[in-house]
C-alpha cells in the first residue's frame, strides 16, 4: 500500500469521526443554529412563545426547550450542574432570581450587552429590574414578574365586617377567619415557599434576612434577630396557631392553599395568581360552582404592621444566557424577542404569569381575562426580593430547616438558633 | 434448646487436578478462567473501587463545585464537621430505625407468606407467586408515589377509611410530624420488598427435610415446636442470607424518603444527606466525606453480620 | 385436607392477592381521576378519564415523557445486554473451570451488590463532567453495570453450575464437533439461565432513581423515575398528581407483563442466586 493511499484513508476515516462527532453535537450540517432554552415547566407557554420567536428569527436560529424540575432548588441544581461542566448546550435559561447571583457570581452568565440592558429594563416594574441585578450590573433579561397576593372571599370579609378597601393586616385576617371560622391559606411546608413567606414577613416588618452582605460566606451577617426578625416568628406563630390553618399546614404548598380556599371553609389565603385560573378550570370541570369563583377577590399583601406598607413576595423568571453558549448573541436577540410586550401578554393571559412589563397590566385583553391585574401591578410595586447573595441556597435551606414547622417557632429562641445555624452553614462548619 | 438439623452432606466438587502439581492443564484453566471472568472481574472494579477511591480524595479538599478557585487542602476537617454535626447522628438514627423496623416486619410478614406460599393449594399457588412478584418489581418511586397519594391528606383515602382507629380522622396530616411521616415510608418499603424476603425464605422451606419434620410429627411436637426446633433451624443459612441482603439494602433507603418527605421533619436518611451536600449544595468535599462515611457504615454492617451472626455464604450457596 | 383447612387456605391466598395488589389498583385508579375528582378522597373516580394520559403522550407532559420513556428502554436494554455478555463468560468461568480467584470474583460481586449507589454516585458525576459522559446514555449505562452485574454474576453461576456438562464431551464422543456440540446440547440447556438473569437485571435497571436524577439533566438520557417528578399540573404551583400516577402505571406494565409471563422462571432465578448461589 503505497503512503500516499493510506493518507488519504486517514483523511477520510478523521473525516468521518468528525462528521459523527457535529452530527451528535446536533448542530446540523450548516444550518441554522439551535438554541436551547431551559424552561421551567409551564401549561406550555414558554414552547409556544420559542416556536414564535424562531418564527420571528426567519431561519437566522431556532428555539428548542428543555424543561427543568418544577421546584426552583432542583432548577438550580439541574443548570449549575451542567454549568460547572461548561456545557456549551446552556443558551437561554429560565432562571428563579434568589439563584442569579450565585450563577453571576461564579461566571456562568455570558454578560448583558450595554444598550440591550436598556432596552430590556424600560418599562420593566423595580423589582423585576432589582432581581434581575447582581454588583449593581444587569446580569439577566426580565421576563416575567410573579407576586402574591392576599386572595379573599368577598362574602367571607363583608360579613366579618373587614374594610378591604384599606390596607389589612395578618392580626386582622386572623380575627376575621375566627370570627367565620374559615381557613387562611399559607405556605408552611418545608419547601422554597417557607422562605418566599418568612421574607416577606420580616421584610414587611423593616427587616431583612441579610442585614450586612458580602461575597465571603463567612462575612454575611444575617438580620434574623432584629425586631423586625421577631416580629415575623410572632405573625407565623400566630397564623399557625390561630386554629383557622389546614389540617396539614406544615405541609401545605401553594396547590394545598388553593385546594383548601376553593373548599367550604375557604376564606383567605396568600397565594399567586394562578388561584384565579385554577378556579375557573375547576369550575368548567364541574367541582367548583361558579358562585364560588365569583366571590373570589384579591388585595395587596397583608401587613405586619398596621402602619407600615406591606413588601409582598417577589418571584417570577428571568432569562440568563449560557457564558458557555457558542450562540450568545443570537441567545440575547432570542431573549429579547421572548420578553417582547406582545409575548409577555400572552404569557399573562395563557399561563397565567404576570409580566414584568407595567404596560402589559393596562392590555384590554389581560384585564379581561385577570380582573385582578391592577392589584397584582401594585404589589409588583411593593414586593422585596428575596436576599440576593451567591449563597442563598444555603440561606434559604437554613431558613426552611429553623423556621418548620411554623407551628413550632418561638420569637424568643427561633432568630438565635437559626443565625447561629446559618452562619456555622455558611463558614462550613456544619451540615445543611 | 433443642435444634434438629441433618449433618452437612458433602457436596461433589468440580473435578479438578490434585494441590500441589501445577500441570499444563490447570495452568491453561487458569488462565482461561481468568481471560473469561476478568473483564466481568474489572468493569465492577472499575464502577465501583475508583469512584470510592476518588471519593475518598476528594473527601479531603474543601470543595464547591461554584467556587473552584478556593479550592483547598483540608485534610480530615471534612470528617470532623460531619461527625461532630447532630444531623449527622440524626440521620443515622433515622437510617438505623427505618432498617431495623422494616427488616424485622419483613422477616415476620415474609415468612408467613412463604408458608402460605408453600402450603397453598395447588390451584391458587401460580397466582400468588405471580402477584407476590409485582411488589418486587414495581419501580421503588412509583411504589412511593402511590403511598404518598394514599395518605395525603387531600388526595388520599386512608384517612376516611381508617377513621374508626383512634387517632386517625380526617384530619391526619401523615407527612407533618416525625413519626407519622416515617410510618408511612416504612409500610412503603415493607410492602415493596417483603416478597424478596419472602421468595428466599420459600427456598429455604424447601431445605428443610420432610423426613425431620415427618419424626418430630411422630414424636408428638406441636406445630409451634416443630417450627422452632426443626424448621426455623434448618433454615438459618437462608434466613441469614435474607437478612444481611435486606439490611443492607435497606440501609440505603433514598428513592422513597425523596418522594414523600424530601426529608422534611427530620426524616432524612444518610443517603439522603451525601445526595443533599454534593448533588443539591454542590460541596464536593463535604458530601464525599458523608459517601465515604456512608460505606464505611455498610462494610461495617456488612462484617458484623458475617463475623457476628456467621453467616457463611458459602454455606448457603451450598459448597 | 379438610373443608375448614381449605377454606383457611383459600382465605390467607386473596389476602396476599389483595396485599400485593392494592396499591397497584390504587394508582390506577388515581390515573383515571380528572383534577377536580383528586380530592375527593374515594378510592375511585367519580368518573373515569383517559385525561393523564393523554397529558402524558400529546400534551404538556409528552416531550418530558415520551424521551424518557425511549431512554428508560434503551439504556436498561443495553445495560442488561452488557452485564449478561460479561456474566456469562465469568459465570462460565466459575462453574467450569477451577482457578483461583473464583472466590475474589464472588465475593467482589458481594460487596459491589452491597455498595451504596449515593457513594458513588458524587464521584461519578465529578469525572463524568470532566470528561462529557454526563447527561448522556453511556453515562448511565456504564454506573448501571454496578446494579446489574453482580446479582447476574450470582444468578447465572447458579444456574450454570446445575448444567451437566458432560453431555457436551458426550455429544463430542458422538461424532459432532466442539462447536455443534456448544451450540446443540449447551446453549438450549443455558439459555433459560441467561434468560432470566436479564430479567432480573432488567427490573434493577428499571428501577433505579439515584443515578437516574445525579447524572442526567435532559430528555437526552433522563430515564423515566426521574421524569416523574418534573410533570406539572396547570401551573407550575398545582400539583400534577394525575400525570404522575398516568406515567407510574405506564411504566409498571412491561414489568407486569414479564412478571405474568415469566414468573416461574423470575421466582427460580431470584432465589438460586441468593441462596445457592
Amino acid at each position: 500500500m503505497s503512503n500516499r493511499r493510506r493518507r488519504g484513508l486517514g483523511g477520510g476515516a478523521a473525516a468521518l469521526v468528525l462528521a459523527s462527532s457535529l452530527a451528535a453535537c446536533g448542530s446540523d450540517d450548516g444550518g441554522p443554529p439551535t438554541l436551547t432554552w431551559y424552561t421551567n415547566p409551564d401549561a406550555g407557554g414558554q414552547a409556544e412563545i420559542a416556536s414564535r420567536c424562531t418564527d420571528a428569527a426567519e431561519g437566522r436560529y431556532q428555539i428548542e426547550t428543555a424543561v427543568l424540575p418544577r421546584d426552583a432548588a432542583g432548577q438550580r441544581e439541574q443548570l449549575i450542574r451542567r454549568l460547572a461542566a461548561e456545557d456549551s448546550s446552556i443558551d437561554i435559561m429560565s432562571l428563579d432570581p434568589p439563584f442569579i447571583p450565585e450563577f453571576a457570581e461564579a461566571g456562568f452568565l455570558a454578560p448583558v450587552p450595554e444598550d440591550l440592558a436598556e432596552r430590556v429594563t424600560e418599562d420593566v416594574v423595580q423589582s423585576a429590574i432589582e432581581g434581575s441585578t447582581w454588583n449593581d450590573e444587569l446580569v439577566a433579561v426580565p421576563f416575567w414578574a410573579n407576586t402574591q397576593v392576599l386572595w379573599y372571599r368577598a362574602s367571607v370579609a363583608e360579613a366579618a365586617g373587614l374594610d378591604m378597601s384599606q390596607p389589612v393586616t395578618w392580626d386582622q385576617i386572623i380575627a376575621a377567619a375566627q370570627d367565620q371560622d374559615v381557613l387562611i391559606g399559607a405556605q408552611g411546608a418545608r419547601a422554597e415557599s417557607l422562605t418566599v413567606w418568612f421574607n416577606a414577613l420580616i421584610e414587611s416588618a423593616g427587616g431583612h434576612i441579610i442585614e450586612e452582605n458580602s461575597d465571603d460566606p463567612e462575612d454575611i451577617t444575617l438580620g434574623l434577630e432584629s425586631d423586625a426578625g421577631r416580629r415575623a416568628v410572632e405573625v407565623m406563630r400566630a397564623v399557625a396557631d390561630s386554629g383557622q390553618v389546614s389540617a396539614a399546614f406544615s405541609t401545605e404548598n401553594e396547590d394545598a392553599s388553593a385546594t383548601g380556599f376553593e373548599s367550604e371553609r375557604g376564606g383567605f389565603q396568600v397565594n399567586y395568581p394562578f388561584v384565579y385560573a385554577r378556579g375557573l378550570g375547576a369550575v368548567e370541570a364541574g367541582s367548583l360552582e361558579q358562585s364560588v369563583v365569583d366571590d373570589y377577590a384579591a388585595a395587596v399583601y397583608p401587613r405586619v404592621d398596621e402602619d407600615t406598607p406591606a413588601a409582598p413576595p417577589y418571584g417570577g423568571i428571568n432569562l440568563g444566557i449560557g457564558a458557555f453558549s457558542e450562540n450568545v448573541d443570537f441567545a440575547y436577540e432570542a431573549a429579547e424577542c421572548i420578553v417582547s410586550e406582545e409575548n409577555q401578554a400572552f404569557y399573562f393571559v395563557n399561563d397565567g404569569n404576570p409580566a414584568s412589563k407595567a404596560s402589559v397590566f393596562d392590555d384590554p385583553e389581560v384585564l379581561e381575562e385577570f380582573p385582578q391585574a391592577p392589584v397584582i401591578r401594585e404589589s409588583l410595586e411593593l414586593a422585596a426580593p428575596r436576599p440576593q447573595t451567591p449563597y442563598y441556597s444555603e440561606v434559604s435551606g437554613g431558613i426552611q430547616r429553623e423556621y418548620h414547622a411554623p407551628g413550632s417557632v418561638d420569637p424568643d429562641s427561633t432568630p438565635q438558633t437559626a443565625t447561629e445555624f446559618i452562619t456555622a452553614v455558611l463558614a462550613g462548619d456544619q451540615l445543611l | 434448646m433443642t435444634q434438629t438439623t441433618l449433618p452437612p452432606v458433602e457436596k461433589t466438587q468440580p473435578v479438578s487436578a490434585p494441590h500441589g502439581t501445577i500441570s499444563d492443564r490447570s495452568k491453561a484453566e487458569r488462565k482461561l478462567g481468568w481471560l473469561l471472568a476478568g473483564p466481568a472481574f474489572f468493569v465492577m472494579l472499575a464502577v465501583t473501587a475508583y469512584p470510592i477511591l476518588q471519593a475518598v480524595y476528594e473527601s479531603l479538599f474543601s470543595y464547591r463545585l461554584t467556587d473552584p478557585d478556593n479550592r483547598s487542602f483540608n485534610g480530615l476537617s471534612n470528617y470532623w464537621v460531619i461527625l461532630s454535626d447532630s444531623l449527622w447522628w440524626t440521620s443515622l438514627g433515622v437510617t438505623l430505625l427505618i432498617t431495623v423496623v422494616t427488616v424485622l416486619v419483613e422477616l415476620v410478614l415474609g415468612f408467613a407468606l412463604a408458608m402460605v406460599m408453600a402450603k397453598a393449594l395447588k390451584s391458587i399457588r401460580p397466582v400468588i407467586r405471580a402477584a407476590i412478584l409485582i411488589p418486587y418489581a414495581v419501580i421503588t418511586v412509583v411504589s412511593a408515589f402511590a403511598w404518598q397519594f394514599a395518605f395525603d391528606i387531600n388526595t388520599g383515602f386512608v384517612n376516611r377509611w381508617f377513621d374508626w382507629i383512634p387517632g386517625i380522622s380526617a384530619d391526619t396530616d401523615w407527612f407533618g410530624g416525625q413519626g407519622t411521616s416515617l410510618l408511612v415510608i416504612c409500610l412503603a418499603e415493607i410492602w415493596k420488598t417483603t416478597p424478596f424476603i419472602s421468595l428466599l425464605l420459600l427456598a429455604g422451606l424447601a431445605q428443610v427435610p420432610e423426613v425431620l419434620q415427618e419424626a418430630a410429627k411422630v414424636d408428638g411436637a406441636t406445630w409451634w415446636q416443630r417450627l422452632w426446633r426443626v424448621t426455623l433451624p434448618n433454615m438459618k443459612a437462608a434466613i441469614m442470607v435474607a437478612l444481611l441482603f435486606r439490611t443492607l439494602d435497606a440501609f440505603r433507603v433514598f428513592d422513597t424518603i425523596f418522594v414523600m418527605t424530601n426529608g422534611a421533619n427530620n426524616t432524612e436518611s444518610v443517603s439522603f444527606l451525601a445526595y443533599r451536600q454534593t448533588i443539591a449544595r454542590l460541596e464536593i468535599g463535604l458530601g464525599s466525606a458523608v459517601s465515604v462515611l456512608l460505606f464505611l457504615c455498610v462494610v461495617l454492617l456488612a462484617a458484623m453480620f458475617i463475623k457476628g451472626f456467621k453467616v457463611d455464604l458459602a454455606q448457603a450457596r451450598g459448597e | 385436607m379438610s373443608r375448614k383447612e381449605k377454606i383457611w387456605w383459600w382465605v390467607a391466598g386473596i389476602a396476599i392477592l389483595v396485599y400485593c395488589l392494592f396499591p397497584i389498583a390504587w394508582i390506577v385508579s388515581v390515573s383515571f381521576k380528572a383534577p377536580s375528582d383528586l380530592s375527593n378522597k374515594q378510592f375511585l373516580p367519580d368518573g373515569a378519564t383517559w385525561e393523564n394520559y393523554r397529558t402524558i403522550f400529546t400534551g404538556s407532559g409528552g416531550d418530558l415523557f415520551l424521551p424518557a420513556l425511549r431512554n428508560s428502554f434503551g439504556i436498561c436494554l443495553i445495560a442488561t445486554a452488557i452485564s449478561c455478555l460479561l456474566s456469562m463468560f465469568a459465570a462460565y468461568a466459575i462453574a467450569r473451570l477451577d482457578f483461583p480467584g473464583k472466590k475474589l470474583i464472588l465475593s467482589t460481586a458481594l460487596v459491589v451488590a452491597i455498595f451504596p449507589v449515593i457513594s458513588i454516585v458524587t464521584p461519578l458525576f465529578n469525572v463524568w463532567r470532566q470528561i462529557g459522559l454526563y447527561d448522556t446514555w453511556p453515562g448511565l449505562i456504564i454506573p448501571y453495570l454496578s446494579l446489574t452485574l453482580p446479582i447476574s454474576i450470582w444468578t447465572m453461576s447458579a444456574f450454570f453450575r446445575e448444567i451437566p456438562w458432560e453431555m457436551e464431551q458426550a455429544a463430542q464422543v458422538d461424532g459432532a464437533t466442539t462447536w455443534q456440540a456448544f451450540r446443540k446440547v449447551i446453549v438450549p440447556l443455558a439459555a433459560p439461565g441467561v434468560f432470566t438473569t436479564a430479567i432480573i437485571a432488567f427490573f434493577i435497571a428499571w428501577n433505579d432513581f439515584v443515578y437516574g436524577i445525579s447524572l442526567t439533566s435532559t430528555s437526552a438520557a433522563r430515564p423515566v423515575p426521574a421524569a416523574l417528578g418534573l410533570f406539572s399540573g396547570a401551573s407550575q404551583f398545582e400539583d400534577p398528581t394525575g400525570a404522575i400516577a398516568a406515567a407510574a402505571v405506564i411504566v409498571t406494565i412491561p414489568v407486569v407483563v414479564l412478571v405474568l409471563v415469566f414468573q416461574r422462571r423470575i421466582v427460580a432465578g431470584l432465589t438460586n442466586g441468593a441462596v445457592k448461589g
